[in-house]
């Protein structure tokens, strides 16, 4: 849950990059790390582990000024996707206030995808949060690689796949080089700002 | 699309799960390989093509093997350590934000500090039967029973606790040890009467609750199982949020209902308990204005 403080005007969300393994997730931070840093006086941190695979998690704090009075700052995590480290999952989703789901387009990694979606649902679930109901947007990661020749998944279907009952707003990016990072970002800020807005009332 | 092609492309899609670490993935495409090369006359007696394959496999696997050992703990610097404890905190109440910190830190793996920020909220007095707690279960995961068992003896020896609070750790010791099979001699505690003000500090001692289900007793979903996330817990006081928008949940709930069939969700068990509403109020100010704060007394498991 956001920290509002109504008297100094200061609004503070976070938001959490979910997915499988190896999808993208600290991809996407570290590009916005270096795209943004004007937004941000602090490093990224990361916990890693061997292959640069996510142990505990990524944070980065941005801070994205005023907005209708308010200072705003958002904090940016990845959960580890190897499934294996659902505990830590859980421990980083507590009071999130959006989610950016990082899905790997990869036709191999199908099924992961719908694996991790079913687990952010379940975890979402276990602190009351309904994934239908939470600011959610859906990123289609690694389109570049079909140009490579390697079998990616059309993006309807992963629409089909993941996204039918959601409806949740969706990208397809190229986390490497920054192609829909920044629309993804942008729009889960949007949705959860607004979301927050007519929970907390904070414009009034 | 040729043999050769074909293999080309299977070595292409092979190297590039490698490179991005999907080493199970890389696994898998480098043995097809194998077994197409094996099963076409043509190739299946390339030595050079078929020890070059092989040779990817015991990459990805040596690979697979590295991350299956490394280390789930790692030692962290002192500024990540206090960036976690701060990140991961977040009751206004600074003695729990303080507790919340250290297990955060514990669930990470990291211990030692966990224990340090434990043994000085004990030394302060400050919620030291959620610490001592949470400090036996550190000592537990990090070396093994008997440096809990040896924690516990030494708070007995030098009076850290009272008695009555002695023997609700030593309790709670003797039944986290029984769970994992393990039958302890730990010392007996003499219960000294209790004095005025301890009764409540020994209520603080309950396992952390995430989440309860209750059947709704009253009102038009009667019957209805809802589950609500505890937002604070102080013993076996627990409080949880109603949200504005779900007033009819509140209005089935009164001061004085007892709840008899309420299951508690936590990290380490599900169980059943029974409790009574001690407090609902309409919160009137911050964030969760509008809302419900319905707060149960758990007085039985």
């Amino acid at each position: 849950m956001a920290v509002f403080n109504p008297k100094d005007r200061v609004i503070e969300c976070k938001i959490v990059y979910y997915g499988p393994g190896r999808s993208g997730k600290t991809t996407n931070l570290e590009y916005i790390f270096k795209a943004g840093k004007k937004y941000t006086n602090s490093e990224l941190v990361s916990i890693n582990t061997k292959g640069d695979r996510t142990l505990f998690f990524d944070f980065l704090p941005l801070g994205l000024g005023k907005i209708r009075g308010c200072d705003v700052k958002v904090q940016l995590y990845t959960v580890p996707g190897q499934a294996k480290y659902n505990s830590t999952r859980k421990l980083v989703l507590k009071n999130v206030d959006g989610v950016v789901f990082v899905a790997d387009s990869l036709e191999i990694r199908r099924k992961e995808n719908f694996l991790s979606l079913k687990d952010l649902q379940q975890n979402l679930a276990e602190k009351n949060m309904n994934i239908l109901k939470i600011p959610l947007v859906i990123q289609y990661n690694k389109r570049d690689l079909g140009e490579q020749g390697i079998p990616i998944m059309p993006i309807k279907d992963m629409e089909r796949d993941l996204n039918s009952k959601l409806k949740a707003p969706s990208f397809g990016a190229n986390a490497l080089k920054g192609k829909g990072v920044g629309e993804t970002l942008k729009k889960c800020l949007i949705l959860t700002l607004r979301h927050l807005q007519k929970e907390l009332q904070w414009s009034q | 699309m040729s043999d050769k092609e074909r293999i080309k492309s299977l070595i292409k899609e092979a190297a590039l799960y490698q490179k991005q670490g999907l080493f199970e993935e890389s696994k898998e495409k480098y043995e097809e390989i194998l077994t197409f090369i094996q099963d076409h006359e043509r190739y299946s007696k390339d030595k050079k093509l078929i020890d070059a394959v092989k040779g990817k496999i015991r990459i990805a696997e040596d690979n697979l093997d590295e991350i299956d050992k490394t280390t789930e703990t790692p030692a962290l610097s002192q500024e990540i350590q206090d960036l976690i404890s701060r990140l991961f905190s977040s009751s206004k109440d600074k003695d729990m934000a303080a507790i919340e910190g250290a297990v955060a830190l514990a669930k990470f793996g990291q211990y030692e500090k966990a224990l340090a920020e434990f043994q000085r909220l004990i030394e302060e007095g400050k919620m030291p039967l959620v610490a001592a707690k949470n400090s036996l279960m550190c000592h537990i995961a990090i070396s093994s029973p008997d440096a809990a068992i040896a924690q516990f003896e030494q708070w007995v020896s030098w009076n850290t606790f009272s008695g009555p609070d002695l023997k609700y750790i030593r309790t709670f010791l003797e039944n986290t040890l029984e769970k994992q099979g393990i039958k302890a001699d730990l010392p007996l505690v003499d219960e000294a009467p209790d004095v005025e003000g301890e009764s409540e500090e020994r209520e603080v001692d309950m396992i952390d609750i995430s989440s309860i289900s209750v059947e709704l007793a009253n009102g038009p979903r009667k019957g209805e199982k809802i589950e609500l996330q505890v937002t604070f817990q102080l013993g076996n006081k627990i409080s949880t949020i109603i949200p504005a928008q779900q007033k009819y949940l509140a209005d089935a709930f009164k001061i004085g209902l007892r709840l008899s069939g309420m299951q508690c969700f936590s990290p380490l068990a599900i169980f059943n308990a029974r409790g009574i509403v001690s407090g609902l109020k309409i919160v009137t100010s911050g964030p969760r204005r509008g809302s419900h704060a319905l707060d149960i007394t758990i007085d039985g498991v």
